[in-house]
Parts: C-alpha cells; sequence; structure tokens
C-alpha cells in the first residue's frame, strides 16, 4: 500500500526517540489528535525504530500502512485503529478547578454537584469525578442510598478529623503518671481499663459498616475510617495510661454485654443513634469527669484529646439521625425498637458497675480518707446527673420530641457505652 | 451440548485459552452457533482431529494450515483470522550499534532462531533470509527448540532468542515482529538494548480452518458469528484482548504462499 499524503491527519518528528524509549508515549499522544480511521505520520531517522513500529502498532490496535526510506530519514504511516483504549465515555474537557479557602482544599467543597440520592449501588472504587471503565467487575453495596446514612456537613467533620489528629505516644506527658500513690494508681487503671473497653467497641462498630459502603459516598468512607482511627488511638492511649503506673485493672463482664449488643446492630440509623448519640454522647460527659478530675496530667490530657474526638463523633450521629427523621418520620418508631431490644437484652445490668463508680470515686478523691471520699462520690453522682441531662438535650437536637428522648434516655445501657 | 453444536479444536498453549473459549462458546451460543471446544496439546494433534472429523473446525497456527491444506490435498476453507493475522511479520534483531545494511553481513555469522516448528521464528526467517541473498548454510544456527508441537505459539523459544542475542550468544536473532514489541511493551530487560535489522514481507498467521466438506452454510452462520464479535462489548473484550484480537476478518489463502513454499522447501510437508 502507499500512503496518500492527502490522508495525514497529523505528522510527529520522533527525532531521537526510539521504542521502548518514550517513542510510544509521544505516538499514543499523537493520536489522540488523530480521529479513527486517520492516519499519522510518524519521521524517524532510524531505520530501526522504522522496521520496529508496525509490530508496535498492530499491538497498540492501530494498522500500518507504509514506510518509506528517503536520504534524510524514514517516514512510516499508521492507521489509527477505531477501538478505544478504554471502555468509557470521554472525559469531560477542563473546568474551572477546585476552590479554595484562604489557600485550603476542603472536603466540603469538592463536588461540583450534589451527590445522587441513589447512586449505582454495583459502582466500583471510581475516585469523585472518575469515568468509570465498562469492563470493572461490579459490587453490591449494603449502603449505597444516600438518606440512609447522609449527614449534611459530614465533608466538614471530615475535614476536622483531619486536622485534630494526636499522637498517643508523644502528645501525652507521660512522665505524670508514674508516681501517683498505689489506691488512687489502682483507680486510674480499672478507669482506664474500662475506658479501653468500650473503645473496642466503638471501633468494630464502624469498621463493620465500612466495607459495606457505597464508594460514591466518598465523604462517609472518609470519616467512617477516621472514626475507626480515632477509636484506635483512643484504645491505645487509655491502654497504656492503664499499664503506665504498673497497675491493671479489670474487663468487665457487664460491660461485655453492653458491648456485645452493640455489635449486634446490624442497621445504620440505629447504630448511629445507640453508638454515637447515646454511648459516645453519654461518654463525653464521662471523659470530661476524667479530665476534670485527673489526678495526673496524663490521664488529664488522654481525656482531653479523646474527648475532642468524640465530639465529632456525636455530632455526626445527631447530625445523621436528624437527617434522616426529617426526611422520614417513619424511621422514629424503628429507632425508638432499635433501643427497646437492645435494653431487652440488658436487662441483667441494675446500673453502672460497682467497680467503675468507685474507682472514679477514688480517682477524684485521690485518697481514702473519708472527706474526700465523700466529696468524689457526690461528683460522681452528679456526673449521673449531667450525663441524663445532656442525653435528653441531644436526643432533642436529633429531632425526638421530650417523651420520646425521656423514653430512649431510660432505656440506654447502664454500661454507659 | 446438543447433537448441533460445531467442534472447535485449539491448542492449549497456555492457561488463558481455556478462558477465551469458555467465554467465546457463550458468545457462539448466542449467536445461534453453538460451537464447543475441544483442546489438544499440539498441533499435529489437532490437524490429525480435522482430518478425521473429531473436530469441525481448527483454530491453527499457519504453519499447522498449510500442513492440514496440503495432507487435505487443498480442499480447506478458511472461515476467519485475526487482524494480527493479516501483517505477521518475521523481523531480526541485534545488539544496538550493529546494524548491518543488508543481510548479507550476517554471513558466517551466529543466527539464534525459535522452536524449530515455528512459522515465524525458524521456518520462514530462513526462507526469506536467503531469498535476499544469505547464504544461510553458512550460518551457525542457534536453534531454541522449547515448547514444540505449540509452532511458536508460547513466545517461550522466541525469549530465548533475544536473550541470546543481547548476552552475545548470537549476533542476530529472529522472531515475529508482535512477540518483538509485546516483549518491548513488557519491558522484558533483554530487549532494552536490542534493534530491529531486518523486516519480512508480511504474510498470514493463524486462521480457523475447516475441511470443505463441512456444509457452506454452517460454515459461513459460523464466521458471520465471528466476525460480528465487537472489542467494544465490554463482556467481550477481556476474552478478545487474551486471544490478541480487536476485530476478526474473513481470511483467504493469499498470505500463506511463503509457508507452503518454505516449508516445501524443507522438506517439513508430508
Amino acid at each position: 500500500m502507499t500512503g496518500d499524503p492527502e490522508q495525514v491527519a497529523h505528522r510527529v518528528d520522533a527525532e531521537h526517540l526510539d521504542l521502548g524509549g518514550g517513542l510510544e508515549i509521544l505516538l499514543t499522544a499523537a493520536f489522540e489528535r488523530v480521529a479513527p480511521g486517520g492516519v499519522l505520520e510518524i519521521r524517524t531517522p532510524s531505520r530501526a525504530v522504522a522496521l520496529e513500529l508496525p509490530g508496535w502498532a498492530r499491538l497498540a490496535g492501530h494498522e500500518p500502512i507504509d514506510q518509506i526510506n528517503r536520504p534524510d530519514g524514514h517516514v512510516v504511516t499508521i492507521r489509527r485503529g477505531s477501538s478505544t483504549r478504554i471502555l468509557a465515555g470521554p472525559l469531560p474537557a477542563r473546568e474551572a478547578g477546585l476552590p479554595l479557602r484562604n489557600g485550603e482544599l476542603h472536603t466540603a467543597d469538592w463536588r461540583d454537584r450534589a451527590l445522587a440520592p441513589e447512586p449505582d449501588p454495583r459502582a466500583g472504587f471510581a475516585p469523585l469525578g472518575a469515568a468509570p471503565e465498562a469492563r470493572a467487575p461490579t459490587h453490591h453495596w449494603q449502603l449505597s442510598r444516600r438518606d440512609k446514612v447522609w449527614a449534611d456537613d459530614v465533608g466538614e467533620l471530615v475535614d476536622q478529623a483531619s486536622g485534630q489528629q494526636w499522637d498517643a505516644s508523644r502528645d501525652i506527658p507521660w512522665e505524670a503518671a508514674r508516681d501517683l500513690d498505689d489506691t488512687t494508681e489502682r483507680a486510674v487503671a480499672q478507669v482506664m481499663t474500662f475506658l479501653a473497653q468500650n473503645e473496642y467497641a466503638a471501633l468494630y462498630v464502624p469498621a463493620g459498616f465500612l466495607p459495606q459502603v457505597n464508594p460514591q459516598l466518598v465523604e462517609l468512607v472518609l470519616w467512617l475510617s477516621s472514626h475507626v482511627h480515632d477509636e484506635a488511638r483512643h484504645i491505645e492511649v487509655f491502654t497504656k495510661r492503664s499499664l503506665a503506673g504498673g497497675h491493671h485493672g479489670y474487663a468487665l463482664a457487664s460491660t461485655e454485654l453492653s458491648l456485645s449488643t452493640l455489635l449486634d446492630e446490624h442497621d445504620f440509623t440505629a447504630s448511629s443513634l445507640l453508638l454515637n448519640v447515646l454511648g459516645e454522647g453519654t461518654f463525653l460527659d464521662l471523659l470530661r469527669f476524667i479530665e476534670t478530675h485527673a489526678p495526673d496530667a496524663a490521664t488529664a490530657a488522654a481525656a482531653r484529646l479523646a474527648h475532642r474526638d468524640e465530639r465529632r463523633h456525636v455530632h455526626f450521629g445527631i447530625s445523621n439521625i436528624k437527617r434522616t427523621v426529617s426526611i422520614d418520620p417513619d424511621t422514629i418508631a424503628p429507632l425508638v425498637t432499635a433501643a427497646e431490644t437492645r435494653a431487652a437484652k440488658l436487662v441483667s445490668l441494675s446500673g453502672l458497675s460497682p467497680v467503675l463508680v468507685e474507682a472514679l470515686a477514688i480517682m477524684a478523691a485521690r485518697s481514702l480518707q473519708p472527706a474526700d471520699l465523700s466529696d468524689a462520690a457526690a461528683d460522681v453522682r452528679a456526673l449521673m446527673q449531667t450525663m441524663e441531662r445532656n442525653r435528653l438535650r441531644r436526643l432533642q437536637a436529633c429531632g425526638f420530641d421530650a417523651t420520646t428522648a425521656r423514653h430512649l434516655s431510660d432505656l440506654h445501657t447502664p454500661n454507659l457505652m | 451440548m446438543s447433537a448441533a453444536e460445531l467442534r472447535l479444536g485449539a491448542v492449549a498453549y497456555h492457561p488463558r485459552i481455556v478462558t477465551i473459549w469458555e467465554r467465546f462458546r457463550i458468545y457462539f451460543a448466542d449467536a445461534n452457533v453453538g460451537t464447543d471446544y475441544i483442546l489438544f496439546s499440539n498441533y499435529e494433534r489437532l490437524v490429525d482431529a480435522v482430518l478425521d472429523g473429531t473436530v469441525d473446525i481448527g483454530w491453527n497456527t499457519n504453519t499447522a494450515y498449510v500442513a492440514l491444506d496440503h495432507r487435505a490435498g487443498g480442499e480447506t476453507r478458511i472461515l476467519g483470522m485475526r487482524d494480527v493475522d493479516r501483517d505477521w511479520a518475521t523481523v531480526l534483531v541485534m545488539r544496538k550499534g550493529q546494524q548491518v545494511a543488508s543481510v548479507n553481513e550476517l554471513t558466517g555469522r551466529v543466527l539464534a532462531l525459535g522452536s524449530r516448528d515455528s512459522g515465524h521464528a525458524a521456518i520462514l526467517p530462513l526462507y526469506y533470509l536467503a531469498t535476499e541473498g544469505l547464504d544461510v548454510e553458512s550460518c551457525q544456527l542457534l536453534r531454541f527448540d522449547t515448547d514444540l508441537g505449540k509452532h511458536g505459539d508460547t513466545g517461550d523459544s522466541e525469549l530465548h532468542v533475544v536473550r541470546a542475542v543481547a548476552e552475545g550468544e548470537a549476533d542476530a536473532g529472529a522472531l515475529s515482529a508482535a512477540y518483538f514489541s509485546a516483549f518491548r511493551a513488557e519491558s522484558v530487560p533483554a530487549v532494552a538494548d536490542l534493534e530491529v535489522v531486518w523486516r519480512s514481507p508480511d504474510y498470514y498467521h493463524c486462521n480457523f480452518t475447516v475441511l470443505d466438506s463441512l456444509d457452506r452454510e454452517v460454515s459461513e452462520q459460523w464466521s458471520k458469528a465471528l466476525l460480528a464479535m465487537d472489542y467494544d462489548d465490554p463482556g467481550l473484550r477481556p476474552a478478545m484482548d487474551l486471544e490478541g484480537v480487536r476485530r476478526w476478518y474473513p481470511g483467504d489463502r493469499d498470505g500463506y504462499a511463503s509457508l507452503q513454499a518454505a516449508m516445501q522447501e524443507q522438506a517439513l510437508l508430508s
């Protein structure tokens, strides 16, 4: 065949590039400027390249047409193949790019259009804005409908989670945890053991939902990942504090029973209520109490940093339930049922474990002197009242009326989490 | 499997052959030309199977096709071939900087060849180089007879060829342009410092062959279904990629004359 110069759609000079040395990249880019069926003319000073180009063309899905040897070099013509390299429509034209806030690129600003209510439940791991190729394996995501899982400020929460990371090895003044008296240290070890035990459930619950989430709900994927990561660090810091002073605590069976019922809940919104709003919400007050009454700076710092994370988790829970309930008020009844079902499994629990109540009081008293213990016991009783008051406030913020909020609060586990 | 199904024979030169034909079997069933496949370990057995009627269609290398056509007295038909089969070629590679202006310059030197039953890596290189004036007898032939019976399909002997040239064991090596480009694309270290010094005229490679006795209407229906395979169909692309085809063509005998002459000359036809 002879190449017709009239049909050449684009010309490229290979100069001294050869195949295996970058020429294929130049050619691939050049073919993007040629329509299927159009002809690309390649000039090369190398006879070896000219001889190798037909083989490359076939492998790349094009049709070699001709090779002409001239005194000043070689001219090879190749017809572009008709098949697309990637089984997807063309990528959109370049757009304006994402907006910045004082040079910062916020997760809340990365969507140029709102998330679809029903993203394709079979979608793959196509990042936001990417065009998925057709032949990719499909999935079946259990959590795919936006209105079942979303929170309107989840993007902001993701940014906060990233911005407030901390280091449990270096950000705690661990030296301060070494010199407490025996009684106080043993109480601290028990309180910290209790916290760490509970934080395992706070990690396992979002971790269980994470692989069920449609990747198109990317903010939720990032959010749950941050939740899991936060809880991993809480387990770490409270375990470290429990061990730092040399004492050990009990992992209580009553706590284990309470936590096992959290793992039993497989509905995302119900779990949001039981874990984020009720459990972690109640823990906010507990952590504040520990920070205030900590006998040492290490314990106070651990409680303070964990409190900051838990606030985000509680905020997500309230935001998620408020949105769900306002879109579909019929979800209130199943949420109440979920709390009732859990409470029914916990009938054997009659109050917060005395082991923990005593440890909290001794930790706050820092002694076994009657006067100190009396004040501390009063503080612990006040904590329980604070917990209930704030629980009611959070439940009403979720959109539950006062009666329902009271009912849900009363059903909450005596274990706190 | 229904009695009406066509039986297609292919050589299992790689595990992917099963993947390919499981997918194509579904495709042909959907196209109402039920086709089951039977795998053979070598092309000689496949040619026998076409001749004795064990299979209706043979998915043949060019060497197998020429042998089959010879034994069938020319009474065969070609039902299709891949786009890449229509301009297959052999290249001669040398270490960079060793370019020869003419293949005659290889007189007396060491020439690496692939499996002796490979049309593109052994039979045709000798034929074409002689045609272009090289005294092949003067060359020391370094043959890599690996995977005999597979007619060079595995690419294994060609990998030996490029390594022999890269390591200086041979001055030049013959292999298919397709495999050389594939080695290049896969960044096979041995080809990094090699370049093409000669390319043969184009010839045909594989094809689907039937005996003339097969019902013409049936074979045309099968051929029509084959040619309708769409590379842009996401369900078909993976199997077509494994088969190395983007588009099927009807095929004809035109591109097999050189191999027929070469096999005749090298006493490979019985």
